[in-house]
């Protein structure tokens, strides 16, 4: 188990480690020259370039300048905005808080739904509710997020007015208590249905196929010989065997659920990551847009670890085989 | 003659198959027709797309069968000619993405050893990375022009096709068959390519075709968030236009959302169906 962990970490720092190359690395190979924008657009005096270029280390070699960015990256210092001046990292700081939420508790509602469903629609493969929502779960993998966000807005915004369009709160109700953690609900409502609509089918298609796979295994017609009930070979042999591949998908599914809760962010003006990660793109604030993606990466090789180790920790074939 | 017709029994078979399998007889009516209107787009659209009418925002009628948007242009219109740039992304993107996944994996599959251990590695970082946010950064940082998306999209979405080929290469490799071309004397890189990669090529295939439709959506997503290729007419944008409109003229953001879906549908049904092909037995029991 102890090395199993080791490798698995190792894994995930090289992942971060890569990322942060990435990063250094486009930076590098972008278009346009940092130091003609600090200078000013009205003929800079060389001596200021100069002395600008020296004050930010860029005359140093690129090897010793990605030292210095890893140097003040392992101080937890991602730069400075352009357009605030703000640290990078605190600007993240508060906005995280918001996207946390709006992830997990689709990606539990998703998981519990999508799980059952898959199922229930094993046990009865090719009946009528087997077939709609195999059908279904096409439909909405081939569904743009935001715009599914928007008909949502439209229907239930818009025309029927039932649900709020934008937000995360009331501003004008000013509410406290219980009463703001209603409001915030009511406001998730949409873009949480939204994300949990279109995370299902992953989940719905794992555990079916899963399930219908290990049901056709060998020692399930040996049970069936012995005369067992169905009832019982499903819930004491079949459910265990079936229901890991959901664990191992779920790790995957939060790396691509983290793409899609930030443009539903952006459709329903949700206040985290993703509507401000729209502003930095817009104004092309890249240091801010760097920022983003490395705390996006790092959380999701996290994220992925904890779930291996997790996976590991329930199926002892997993820690001895590797 | 003999050649002739066994072509057309090859021809009859893949009809066959094709009626047979419900999956792939609906992608591939939906894909023809597809690109039936891609390849006429001037004789299907009624107006031009990139011309400014006077009319804005009109509603749906029997001149702009699906109204205009804010600056007057006639939505069917730039659905026609979006057919085209989307089509074009999503293939030219799963292409690159083929080859690449082809190689890597024949490569590492075949053969074996640290340079499987090296390109597994790589394959396991690039499944763990947030892609769709280094695209987002790499467009955003080097501009929006339709071969840097098609670009950044085909290199950032060969790993699954890398793994299927590796899979495919390392079962290939014990084969007798390939014994055999060792023993006439063939070089290691040629029997690569000349047998093990056509031989295990078709479940890339099928994963390909589900390749474009993540292309397309990757595009209509980095065009709603404004990064799309200006230049062009694409249904991210008109769903991205449409936006700021949609109290006002839901018709703009809603139709082209509508071609999106049944685009990638196709696709993805396409590239199931394909997998039924090759699995019999899953087929069966679904």
């Amino acid at each position: 188990m102890g090395s199993f962990i080791i490798r698995r970490s190792f894994t995930g720092i090289l992942i971060i480690f890569v990322a942060i190359f990435l990063n250094f690395m486009l930076i590098q190979l972008a278009p346009g020259d940092p130091i003609s924008i600090l200078s000013g657009q009205d003929s800079p005096s060389p001596e200021m370039e100069e002395a600008l270029r020296e004050k930010y280390g860029l005359n140093d070699s690129v090897g010793v300048q990605f030292l210095t960015y890893l140097r003040t990256l392992a101080g937890g210092d991602l730069g400075e905005s352009i357009l605030s001046g703000r640290p990078v990292s605190e600007m993240i700081g508060e906005r995280i808080g918001p996207t946390l939420m709006l992830t997990l508790t689709t990606a539990i509602l998703a998981l519990l739904i999508g799980t059952l469903l898959g199922i229930y629609c094993a046990r009865r493969p090719g009946s009528k509710l087997d077939n709609l929502l195999s059908g279904l779960s096409y439909l909405f993998d081939s569904m743009p997020s935001f715009w599914l966000g928007m008909m949502f807005i439209l229907l239930f915004a818009s025309w029927l007015g039932i649900f709020p369009t934008s937000g995360m709160v009331d501003l004008r109700a000013n509410h406290s208590g219980i009463a703001y953690y209603i409001d915030v609900l009511h406001h998730m409502f949409l873009p949480a249905t939204t994300l949990t609509l279109l995370s299902i089918p992953y989940f719905f298609r794992i555990t079916r196929s899963s399930v219908i796979q290990v049901m056709s295994e060998d020692f399930v017609t040996t049970l069936r010989a012995t005369g067992m009930s169905e009832g019982r070979i499903f819930n004491k042999y079949v459910l265990k065997n079936s229901i890991l591949p959901t664990i191992t998908v779920f790790g995957i599914t939060i790396a691509y659920m983290i793409t899609g809760v930030a443009i539903i962010e952006i459709v329903f003006s949700w206040p985290g990551m993703g509507s401000f990660m729209l502003n930095a793109i817009s104004r092309r604030d890249y240091p801010l847009l760097m920022g983003i993606y490395l705390v996006l990466s790092i959380s999701v090789a996290v994220t992925m670890i904890v779930v291996d180790v997790l996976y590991a920790f329930i199926d002892p074939r997993i820690r001895y085989s590797k | 003659m003999e050649i002739k017709r066994n072509n057309q029994n090859i021809f009859k078979k893949s009809i066959n198959k094709i009626n047979d399998i419900k999956q792939l007889k609906v992608g591939v009516i939906l894909l023809v027709l597809l690109l039936i209107v891609s390849i006429f787009a001037p004789v299907f659209a009624t107006h031009d797309p990139y011309s400014l009418g006077d009319e804005m925002i009109a509603a749906p009628s029997s001149t702009h069968y699906l109204g205009t948007d804010g600056l007057g242009r006639d939505v069917f219109s730039m659905i026609i000619y979006g057919t085209r740039t989307s089509l074009m992304i999503g293939i030219v993107a799963a292409l690159i993405s083929g080859v690449i996944g082809t190689l890597l994996g024949g490569i590492a599959g075949f053969f074996g050893g640290k340079i499987d251990r090296l390109l597994t590695e790589i394959n396991n970082i690039f499944l763990m990375m947030p892609t769709f946010f280094l695209i987002l950064i790499v467009v955003a940082l080097f501009g929006s022009s339709l071969i840097n998306v098609m670009l950044i999209i085909g290199l950032t979405s060969w790993v699954g096709n890398a793994r299927l080929m590796r899979a495919q290469a390392m079962s290939l490799r014990e084969r007798t068959f390939i014994m055999g071309a060792y023993s006439i004397g063939e070089k290691k890189w040629t029997i690569l390519l000349k047998h093990i990669i056509p031989n295990g090529i078709f479940p890339i295939i099928a994963n390909t075709t589900m390749i474009i439709s993540g292309a397309i959506l990757t595009e209509a997503s980095l065009s709603f968030l404004g990064l799309g290729d200006p230049n062009v007419v694409s249904w991210g944008q008109i769903i991205y236009n449409g936006r700021e409109y949609m109290t006002s003229a839901w018709w703009i953001s809603t139709f082209a959302g509508i071609v999106v879906v049944l685009t990638v549908l196709s696709f993805y049904l396409i590239g199931d169906g394909l997998n039924r092909v090759l699995s019999p037995k899953l087929h069966d029991q679904n």
